[in-house]
């Protein structure tokens, strides 16, 4: 099938790729761009690994197609932190404990960071609810919560 | 020449180790940031994209495979088959540990010769310009399959007109010898004293019968590697691994290549849990990658995971009975196990039948175990393996022995708990074991002291012990030191658990340096010596061993270097905190980064460790929980969960508890959702996480943890094993809650909403 040309918003950057018309989101971000930092994990919208946020919501990439993208604000894990270092729910992530195989977790940073821009001060059980469309196999989940929960008291929510 | 030894002065004041401190991982950063890379997230120039094909079939006769409609499309690089990989005989193994692994069954993994016995198996594989082409190339394979009875379940097989998986397979361990193949492969018998008539003269008996659905390990990252092959001839392949060695043996047997030709490069892995032991399509990315002189990367789909691709773990008919007398004490235990190893022979249950009854001092003891094949993916390893489902039997079985006998559930267990010393079910001495301490420590705990408030619908408590023995094997590392003074360390181990950053813990705490001033990584195959993979609870304790050997080794030779500078004898030089210096203290010193300044240019410094054979550190676990079941719904819903358990010495509490988290949320999954749901053909109807569920954050409560620590002798620290007995007694610790609820047992695992409600219906009909 022939290619076809697509300029879109990514990480504040405007870019351009050429797409398989079947391509999806998520592979216009990974194959087509590099963006590899969201992953995909079922290719059919059931374990969040592919969050990103779409104009400030989550959406699993995997079940939008690319040519959908043109006009959308698209932020993925790469364009939370930049150079810049972590955001301090990256970090509060990190020093919880809250990561281990990490392949969930790009995804769970989107939708933390979605639901706090949303909800200064989520209850523990609005955090598992924000969360409960990515699925970890390594934590329990327990410090997941705990580490977004700080993040939001220590912002002041 | 022997290396003088360089004294350690233990005295002097260390800068606060890091040892039993929750240090971040080292790798946490690249994690949220999402730059840890995966084999999926690698490109490589020019590089070809690779898709299995698959039988649809669970038990079939491949006649022809014709691949030419295929290879004809435009964009397709090369297809393979079984023609063109060397043939693995029957009974041909690698070395893995002290037993060595099944090659013949990883070649059949890996590419189906001659029958199929699954759906999913593969049959070919196609390289192609994307994976758009690739999968249309699928489609153009024609394979010709004589469509043989599949055989699904443990009790269709056994039956002894059932259709034959294989022709060679004769029952093993009979009192008499098989006199034709069969589905049951083995039979595995342990015991002592006389169980039955044990029973029979018991003041009190309890049986328990119980069904458990095949599961899958559930990692979050589908199989995934690339593969490159020089044109001098020389092979990579980047892997989401559980042992870079063992993968390279594996896919050197599979292609006869030299060793010498091939490197296994661990990436960042995804989720494992004993499901990425065996390769699953490194072998074919490599073949194909030769055929097409391009890089070829291959990536699974979920659905290929879960239909036949890699996984799952084994399901399993277990029937338990149980006495004691009048007074509490247990007198005999009864199981029979029945292990749907899936389409290929080869599981022993001995471990699991052998750690199911582990926890219990009892003269009268029959275990036996049956190796079942089934026209289902061939099972492989998931945390503990078996350990869940024999526990979710015999646990359960205690339990009822206490309702029947009037026992207290804990006291029954303190009263006949194994000890340090008393007989395993081998018959061999207990190693050191802390399990009376455990339970201590729950009879305490308010988790157990705290009466259960009620709620809407009926809520009941339930305890459950998990016992794993783990194992040991090689490990290997070795230890450089930079130009600054700062070590390095290569591990044979990759990293499943938090390897790297435990290590930095100990190779800090042999240096008496920072933890920060200590690099730690894992090496790829031809960079460091050969280690057993990630498995069986051992690389903590194992490879802690080899960085305190090869740490000792680089300071023997660093000592000696600093006493030659220093112009002073060996047996002068002490060494603390990264500073050489003489008499204890009193003369000369010299920095670790001052001393490689001085000498980088001397030659290098390299300490090398091995492990292999290290005491075992048997891991034993407790739960208690508490559940709310709705009688209408059959609804459960966790209210509180806590596991207790031994860990030796904590060397990084938080990552242990992390362990402990993520082994009882997986076990939830299994008590109460996940299962293989398979129809007649042997097709799996959940191939996909919405059907087949595992926990979410709305599923299960925050964990409570309880670390204690009884050090293990003739190990470095007193480690034990920590990921594996956590997962053990989970789902017989939900089932006990759920009995003291609602008064039921479904018998079946996952205990689904459906089952429950089955099984409450059925009591009230038998009570009307």
């Amino acid at each position: 099938m022939s290619r076809i040309m697509l300029t879109c918003r990514i990480n504040g950057e405007t870019v351009s790729a050429l797409v398989d018309p079947r391509d999806t989101l998520l592979e216009l971000l990974r194959e087509r761009l590099g963006l590899t930092g969201t992953k995909e994990g079922c290719g059919n919208g059931n374990c969040g690994s592919c969050t990103v946020l779409v104009d400030g919501a989550p959406v699993n990439a995997c079940l939008m197609l690319a040519q959908e993208a043109p006009g959308c604000e698209i932020t993925t894990i790469e364009g939370l932190s930049g150079a810049q270092g972590l955001t301090d729910l990256q970090q509060n992530l990190a020093e919880a404990g809250a990561t281990q195989c990490g392949f969930c977790t790009p995804g769970i940073v989107i939708s933390a960071t979605a639901l706090l821009a949303e909800n200064p001060a989520p209850t523990d059980a609005d955090i598992r609810r924000a969360i409960a469309g990515n699925l970890c196999r390594c934590t329990g989940y327990d410090k997941i919560v705990r580490a977004i929960a700080l993040t939001a008291t220590q912002r002041g929510g | 020449m022997a290396l003088p030894t360089t004294k350690r002065d233990d005295h002097r004041d260390k800068p606060a180790s890091s040892i039993g401190q929750s240090l971040v991982r080292v790798d946490a950063r690249d994690r949220v940031t999402g730059r840890a890379m995966y084999p999926a997230d690698m490109q490589r120039p020019n590089m070809a994209h690779a898709r299995l094909k698959r039988s649809p079939h669970a038990h079939a006769r491949i006649r022809a495979i014709d691949t030419s409609r295929a290879e004809a499309l435009d964009g397709v690089f090369a297809v393979v088959t079984a023609a063109d990989f060397a043939k693995v005989p029957l009974g041909a193994s690698i070395p893995m540990g002290e037993t060595g692994y099944d090659m013949w069954m990883v070649a059949q993994i890996n590419m189906a010769s001659g029958k199929v016995f699954w759906v999913g198996q593969p049959v070919a594989a196609v390289a192609a310009r994307d994976s758009h082409v690739a999968e249309a190339a699928l489609e153009l394979i024609d394979v010709d399959y004589e469509v043989l009875t599949p055989v699904t379940d443990i009790a269709a097989a056994m039956r002894p007109d059932a259709p034959v998986l294989h022709e060679h397979v004769v029952t093993k361990g009979l009192a008499q010898a098989a006199d034709g193949p069969s589905n049951v492969c083995s039979r595995t018998l342990i015991e002592r004293g006389d169980a039955e008539r044990a029973l029979a003269q018991s003041h009190a008996t309890a049986s328990v019968s119980v069904l458990v659905d095949t599961a899958h390990q559930g990692y979050i990252e589908p199989q995934a590697m690339v593969a490159e092959v020089s044109a001098d001839g020389f092979a990579t392949v980047w892997a989401s691994t559980q042992g870079q060695f063992s993968t390279e043996l594996m896919i050197s047997r599979m292609l006869d290549r030299p060793l010498s030709k091939l490197k296994v490069v661990p990436m960042e892995v995804g989720g494992a849990f004993g499901g990425k032991i065996a390769i699953h399509g490194e072998a074919v990315a490599v073949r194909l990658a030769e055929k097409c002189g391009r890089p070829v990367k291959l990536v699974f789909t979920r659905e290929e995971v879960l239909q036949g691709g890699s996984g799952p773990t084994m399901g399993m008919a277990v029937d338990i009975r149980v006495g004691a007398d009048a007074s509490g004490r247990l007198s005999a235990i009864h199981g029979v196990y029945r292990v749907d190893a899936g389409g290929l022979p080869g599981l022993s249950p001995s471990l699991l039948m052998q750690a199911s009854a582990a926890l219990y001092q009892v003269d009268d003891l029959h275990l036996e175990g049956f190796d079942v094949v089934t026209n289902k993916p061939r099972t492989e390893a998931y945390r503990a393996p078996g350990g869940i489902q024999g526990a979710f039997a015999v646990e359960q079985a205690m339990d009822e022995l206490c309702l029947r006998g009037g026992f207290d559930p804990l006291e029954f267990r303190r009263r006949n708990a194994a000890v340090t010393g008393s007989t395993m079910p081998i018959g061999t001495p207990f190693p050191s074991i802390g399990l009376s301490e455990i339970l201590d420590a729950v009879a305490e705990h308010p988790c157990w002291t705290k009466a259960l408030e009620p709620g809407v619908h009926p809520r009941g408590r339930g305890l459950a012990l998990g016992y794993w023995r783990g194992t040991s094997m090689t490990s290997a590392c070795h230890v450089i030191i930079g130009g600054d003074g700062r070590p390095v360390v290569t591990m044979g181990a990759v990293d499943i658990s938090g390897t790297r950053t435990t290590m930095t813990q100990v190779a800090a705490d042999q240096f008496g340096l920072a933890p920060q001033d200590v690099h730690v990584q894992t090496g790829d195959s031809k960079s460091v010596g050969y280690s057993d993979g990630a498995a069986g609870s051992r690389v903590a304790r194992t490879m802690t061993a080899a960085i305190v050997e090869a740490c000792d080794d680089a300071l023997a030779q660093l000592g000696e270097r600093a006493a030659r500078l220093m112009q002073a004898e060996p047996a002068r030089v002490t060494y603390a905190n990264g500073v050489f210096s003489l008499d204890e203290g009193r003369g000369t010193s010299i920095t670790l980064a001052e001393l490689m300044q001085e000498t980088l240019t001397d030659g290098a410094i390299v300490g090398r460790g091995s492990s292999s054979k290290l005491p075992l550190g048997v891991e034993i676990a407790a739960h208690v929980c508490d559940v709310e079941v709705d009688p209408d719904t059959g609804q459960v819903t966790i209210l509180r969960y806590t596991a207790f358990q031994d860990v030796g010495r904590a060397l990084n509490p938080s990552a242990i508890e992390g362990q402990l988290q993520g082994s009882v949320v997986q076990g939830i999954g299994w008590a109460l959702t996940e299962g293989y749901d398979y129809d007649a053909n042997g097709r799996l109807r959940n191939a996909s996480l919405l059907d087949y569920r595992l926990p979410t954050a709305l599923d299960v409560p925050s964990i409570d943890c309880v670390i204690l620590e009884k050090p293990v002798p003739g190990v470095p620290y007193g480690l034990r094993g920590v990921g594996e007995a956590p997962i053990v007694p989970v789902a017989a610790c939900v089932a006990n809650a759920i009995a003291r609820a609602v008064g039921v047992r479904t018998g079946r695992m996952p205990m689904t909403p459906e089952r429950i409600v089955m099984a409450m219906r059925e009591r009230a009909g038998r009570q009307i």
